[in-house]
């Protein structure tokens, strides 16, 4: 068999793409992680709700107790609980992991460009830094 | 044995102690923290004796330890990660030893006592508000104010940034105590369903709940790690927040 060079490159790389489209390279490892990261995110959203609850119902209790507002104070921050638990879970999902305020963000979207490249730039940013925290 | 699958989450003293009216009673808990730290530290020094370029296995266990947790410390916390690496490893360590301890029959499982993990938790919060603190000064408290906050708002979202921030070491503790206490109450469930099943005419079937059993062993195994880390890597991040400063 005569072959150039440049024949068996071709036939080299022909192969090569036949075999990458036939046996795409095995995803079931990760596949498998991102599942139990997931799940230790899911268990994380709960957590992160109902935490929120217990602080916001424990202020407002020590609160009530300490000002003599017998239910008010308890009722308002209960509520307010409420949302800094959805709040937790929004940033935990959001890829802003736990950040304090909305400022992480902040370097990729400057705060006057933010109407055209909003819904790239806020994903770009999100999305690794989902996937470096798990 | 009992047949209460919450009895295993008994503290027991083993050496009982009274100190000026305080029970310091040395328990079986206190015990199995004993045996993580000294598990720990004998897996870390006498693993890394030889020092040997091409590791032997207990070299590599160690090694894989302390690569894991660097690597998600350096990720965390950049240049500064060399400062926090001791504090991060410990946390994670014991953590890890306490989950793991506990998959041995007849062991006691720490972290499935909110005392444990909160007390691991608050110290985790404080001193990562301390460091904060200390960097920063007062500015720290900037953390409570989002950026192009509308004036009107700011009560409202300050006292929801101030609760979120305080419910961090209540869902970091609860987190890992919940999972450990329902890890172990389940596989007690499942257990005595074996026992009660094999006093019944239907003894074979006993083997039905002990078989899920193992498949739940290995499942209590990972969540052993993986709680483990999801405690060790929030600590990363909340320095991470005090550090830099959003």
């Amino acid at each position: 068999m005569n072959q150039t060079p440049d024949e068996l490159a071709r036939k080299i790389r022909d192969a090569r793409a036949r075999q990458a489209k036939d046996n795409p390279p095995p995803k079931a490892t990760e596949s498998s992680a991102s599942d139990n990261a997931s799940a230790g995110e899911a268990m994380r959203a709960a957590t992160d709700l109902v935490a929120a609850l217990i602080v916001g119902g424990f202020l407002g209790y020590w609160i009530d107790q300490w000002l003599g507002t017998k239910p008010w104070a308890m009722i308002i921050l209960f509520f307010l609980g409420f949302a800094a638990g959805f709040l937790n879970i929004y940033r935990a999902q959001m890829g802003q992991t736990y950040k304090i305020g909305f400022k992480e963000t902040k370097p990729e979207t400057p705060e006057d460009a933010t109407t055209p490249e909003d819904p790239a730039g806020k994903k770009t940013p999100a999305n690794p830094a989902g996937k470096k925290e798990e | 044995m009992s047949t209460n699958p919450l009895a295993q989450f008994v503290i027991k003293p083993i050496v009982s102690l009274e100190i000026g009216g305080i029970d310091v009673s040395f328990t079986q808990s206190a015990l199995f923290m004993l045996v993580g730290v000294v598990v720990t530290t004998l897996l870390m020094t006498l693993s890394m004796r030889s020092k040997s370029v091409v590791p032997n296995r207990w070299q590599n266990v160690s090694e894989m330890f302390y690569e894991f947790v660097a690597g998600m410390v350096h990720e965390n916390l950049g240049k500064e990660s060399r400062k926090y690496f001791p504090f991060v490893f410990s946390v994670f360590m014991i953590v890890l030893m306490g989950n793991l301890l506990g998959m041995f029959p007849y062991s006691f499982t720490y972290t499935s006592h909110i005392i444990v993990t909160g007390a691991l938790a608050l110290a985790v919060f404080f001193l990562a508000t301390l460091v904060g603190i200390v960097r920063h000064g007062l500015h720290f408290f900037s953390l409570f104010v989002p950026k192009g906050l509308p004036i009107l708002l700011l009560p409202l979202i300050v006292v929801i940034e101030v609760i979120s921030y305080l419910s961090r070491p209540i869902s970091l503790s609860v987190r890992l105590f919940a999972n450990m206490v329902a890890g172990h109450t389940m596989l007690k469930v499942f257990a005595g369903f074996s026992v009660t099943l094999a006093a019944t005419a239907f003894a074979a079937l006993g083997a039905v709940p002990m078989l899920i059993n193992v498949a739940l062993i290995g499942l209590e195994l990972m969540i052993a790690f993986i709680q483990a880390y999801v405690f060790a890597i929030l600590t990363c991040i909340y320095l991470k927040d005090a550090i830099e400063l959003h």
